[in-house]
């Protein structure tokens, strides 16, 4: 039987963020280049590099996503929010040429969610943004199943090493169905080594007993 | 799902055993059984096949398909013959060679269904049609293939979103 006795919750990977998800809080904290949009009074303590009481107007500095998409409104422009260069024209071009060979835990970890919390901002590359998600996911689809449903009894940290949060979780349900068969495959054997155990400790103790 | 509750499906199938005592029908809520004469071939459960074959009360006759020229494409049922080998290798011939062409036959199945799981989501479609795949088969690749297609959903999601918004703001 299935001996899981904990089930986290899952990403929201989506638009939505799952609010209980600890991957989606973790998320939040990616930090996103901005540009204010207006002055922001006596708040020049946070910004360490100037020496002004305000921020000014077309400060560019960055800020946490929770935040940027808090201050985010399309009416009132606070500020802008620029794209980080993963997700820019150049990157995206190099997704798209070979998703395998980039590694997303590096550009990431959170390279699937973020991506698509930046659809929250618009911006005229939202499509593009979508769609090449959608095909770096695609292309980097076959390489994380292979790798998880072969890779049986073995140190997995070389495969998943470069894997975006997203696809590690993939990987650990595609292992956890490689191993449920395994061990049902090998279920005979190991049966036998454990009676056989047993069978020598009964021994001993009729030896102990005899002498 | 667990492969032990696959192999306990599995039991349900069929087998012919040739028995070797005599009992009258046997009525189950599971259906009737029997009657046992020596040597008259009937089929039963292979849990029941399994039971008497262990207690020694008869001979499991092998299903057709449990032969090494005919181990070739046809479909089969992985839990049943693991069942079978293991419980009754003494009544079916070649077992060994059985053995090793049913891995093999999984092997190249399982290589088989990966590279149509890959293709169906290379072509981003939104139903396919598995046919000819044991439950074990389906069993294994199961979750993986389900939270993936998740995953694609939600980012396929985000494209229709992404463009509906930029529509929006055409106007």
């Amino acid at each position: 039987m299935e001996s899981q006795s904990y089930f986290p919750v899952q990403p929201g990977v989506g638009v939505e963020e799952n609010f209980l998800s600890l991957d989606d809080i973790l998320l939040t904290h990616e930090r996103l280049p901005v540009r204010t949009e207006c002055t922001f009074p006596r708040l020049g303590f946070l910004d360490k590099s100037s020496d002004s009481q305000d921020i000014t107007e077309g400060t560019k500095m960055e800020l946490p996503l929770w935040l940027s998409k808090g201050l985010y409104e399309r009416k009132r422009r606070v500020l802008s929010v620029e794209m980080p260069k993963v997700y820019r024209e150049g990157w995206r071009t190099v997704f798209t040429a070979d998703p395998n060979v980039v590694d997303l835990h590096k550009m990431g970890p959170y390279y699937y969610g973020l991506g698509s919390q930046l659809l929250h901002f618009d911006s005229p590359e939202n499509p593009d943004i979508a769609q090449a998600l959608l095909q770096t996911f695609i292309g980097r689809f076959r390489r994380t199943m292979d790798s998880s449903q072969n890779a049986y009894n073995e140190d997995t940290s070389a495969l998943v090493e470069r894997l975006d949060s997203l696809e590690k979780r993939l990987f650990k349900s595609g292992q956890s169905g490689l191993n449920g068969f395994q061990s049902w495959e090998k279920g005979q054997a190991a049966q036998l080594t454990a009676s056989s155990l047993v069978l020598n400790y009964r021994k001993r103790k009729m030896m102990d007993v005899q002498s | 799902m667990d492969p032990l509750e696959v192999e306990f499906l599995a039991e349900k199938e069929t087998v012919k055993i040739i028995p070797n005592f005599s009992l009258d029908k046997i009525y189950l809520i599971g259906g009737d059984l029997g009657p046992f004469n020596p040597g008259l071939p009937v089929d039963v459960p292979v849990w029941l096949a399994l039971n008497l074959k262990q207690r020694q009360k008869c001979r499991i006759v092998p299903p057709e398909w449990m032969e090494v020229e005919k181990l070739e494409e046809i479909p089969f049922s992985m839990g049943l013959t693991k069942l079978l080998l293991t419980h009754a290798s003494d009544n079916i011939p070649k077992a060994d060679e059985i053995r090793t062409l049913v891995k093999d036959i999984w092997d190249t199945r399982i290589a088989k269904l990966r590279l149509s799981a890959d293709s169906f989501i290379r072509e981003q479609e939104a139903h396919a049609k598995l046919d000819n795949l044991t439950l074990m088969e389906i069993n294994t690749i199961r979750t993986f293939l389900l939270d993936s297609l998740n995953c694609m959903y939600k980012l396929r999601s985000n494209l229709q979103q992404g463009s509906s918004k930029g529509q929006f703001s055409n106007y």
